[in-house]
């Protein structure tokens, strides 16, 4: 049986005294690749920012299960459009920000913290472009620097919200294709926030499908995307 | 330079680098982080601290940086609510400031021109003790923002990053908005506030409208800073000009120049 690496019991989320997700009872496995979805403002980025611990629960718990004898480390890969591009940083100055959370306050990252942001762009085919301007970059290359900086950090979960959003098919399926190969080479847990049907059916191993009255079904592929779990979700036939 | 052999000049240059060598960095973070009239409010707020100090009579140098300080605290726990534009927080604080300035003003035994005389600064007549304290508060926030530089630049850039990554984004905010209030409530007092706020703006800009690296920004808008100050002073002592209107007007033509550059370079 593979071991728990989060585990939601009784959640509820929301902001400002509004609930938008509640009886949240889930758990998300070790190696798990899971595709969260559900129509716009249902809750995704929501969801995931409670697992990043950026919004706490207005019910229930939350936490992630530890593993010899630490909790796990988790990559977080925002949506590219939030991060403002009047910063002037090269790709590797953006990655190294993944090995931040490693150094103490107030000590600078290394050659040998640089060394291992370099490595984390070769993985994801970026090391030619390191020394570019990252808003210099198209859509689908940022989005291979995030993941290169989450992974920079040496994660044991990847959080991504909407890695795809904007990217036409082929970017799709080359950036989903290299978070396949990150979980089956590095075992790293995928977890990914998307509106967008096609990566989740082309890729997600399970998914998780916000309904419209704010409850959660998670599951296997096939019995997610079923028609009679999408009408929960969505009012018109997909 | 015959300019440094007369004993006030050199007081002046000596003002002015240390102003510039404070404000000049910071201006890239005050670009980045779109907050350029913050200086603007803190002007507001240091006269408030003024003339509340001179009502109760107490001195009002202290007082004006006390309330300055007091005010940045507030202002880095309100600038995380994702509900309140920070241009809307800065334009609230500037006008608050400027209100309860003229209340106080208002029942001040002193009058409004005394008031103004004790709060802005005149690069001209920098006593020594401020330049002592220029050099130890610029000082102290230059070591800050070098030893914070991992710190200051996450925490503005990917905030929800950062936070994942178990750094305390409301400490180090905090730290940021306080070093900031000291520079230029210090700065407003030695060489007034329309040169301490187009300090905090114009080389932070024009760098970052001609270089793409951070850290060459952070060269280039020290760089444009002491520069345009230096020029400026010798500049107003031999055309016989104020002073610190000849160092702005230098710096928006320095700022004009760049933005045509990039502009060029765009095209």
């Amino acid at each position: 049986m593979p071991a728990e690496l989060l585990r939601a019991r009784g959640v509820a989320l929301g902001y400002g005294g509004r609930t938008v997700l509640r009886n949240l009872d889930f758990t998300i496995e070790r190696g798990d690749f899971l595709g969260v979805m559900g129509p716009n403002g249902s809750g995704k980025t929501t969801l995931l920012r409670a697992m990043l611990g950026l919004i706490k629960p207005l019910a229930g718990t939350m936490e992630w299960v530890a593993q010899n004898g630490g909790p796990p480390r988790i990559g977080y890969v925002p949506q590219r459009e939030r991060l403002d591009p009047n910063f002037p940083l090269s790709a590797l100055e953006v990655a190294v920000m993944g090995r931040f959370g490693k150094l103490g306050a107030m000590r600078r990252a290394g050659r040998a913290d640089v060394e291992i942001a370099l490595g984390c762009l070769t993985r994801v085919g970026m090391d030619r472009h390191a020394h570019s301007p990252y808003r210099s970059l198209s859509g689908g290359q940022q989005q291979r620097v995030l993941i290169a900086r989450a992974l920079a950090g040496e994660p044991d979960a990847l959080l991504l919200d909407e890695p795809t959003n904007g990217m036409d098919i082929e970017a799709e399926r080359a950036i989903m294709e290299l978070l396949l190969d990150l979980q089956q080479t590095n075992a790293t847990t995928i977890l990914f926030v998307t509106h967008l049907l096609s990566a989740i059916q082309n890729f997600a191993r399970r998914v998780a499908l916000i309904t419209r009255d704010g409850s959660l079904l998670i599951g296997p592929k096939g019995e997610i995307l079923a028609p009679q779990s999408l009408a929960r979700a969505y009012t018109e036939e997909i | 330079m015959d300019l440094l052999t007369v004993p006030f000049m050199r007081n002046v240059m000596l003002a002015g680098v240390l102003v510039a060598l404070g404000l000049a960095p910071l201006s890239v973070y005050v670009v980045l982080r779109r907050i350029v009239f913050v200086g603007a409010a803190v002007a507001e707020i240091s006269s408030a601290g003024v003339a509340l100090a001179i009502l109760f009579n107490l001195e009002p140098f202290p007082v004006a940086l006390i309330l300055t300080i007091l005010t940045f605290l507030g202002f880095s726990r309100a600038a995380d609510n994702p509900r309140l534009p920070l241009e809307a927080l800065i334009g609230m604080l500037y006008a608050g400031g400027s209100a309860a300035a003229v209340l106080l003003i208002a029942k001040s035994p002193r009058g409004e021109g005394d008031i103004l005389n004790v709060l802005f600064g005149n690069i001209l007549t920098v006593p020594l003790p401020l330049l002592w304290m220029m050099v130890i508060a610029f000082g102290v926030v230059a070591a800050i923002q070098y030893l914070a530089a991992k710190e200051f630049l996450i925490v503005a850039y990917d905030p929800d990053m950062a936070r994942a990554l178990g750094i305390r984004v409301e400490l180090w905010n905090t730290l940021f908005y306080v070093a900031l209030g000291v520079a230029v409530a210090i700065a407003i007092r030695g060489v007034g506030a329309l040169l301490a706020f187009t300090l905090l703006v114009a080389p932070g800009a024009a760098a970052l409208s001609v270089v793409g690296s951070l850290r060459a920004a952070f060269v280039l808008a020290t760089v444009i800073g002491v520069v345009a100050t230096v020029v400026g002073i010798a500049g107003s002592y031999w055309l016989d000009l104020p002073t610190g209107p000849t160092i702005v007007g230098i710096l928006a033509v320095l700022f004009g120049l760049s933005y045509l550059w990039a502009a060029t370079r765009r095209a």
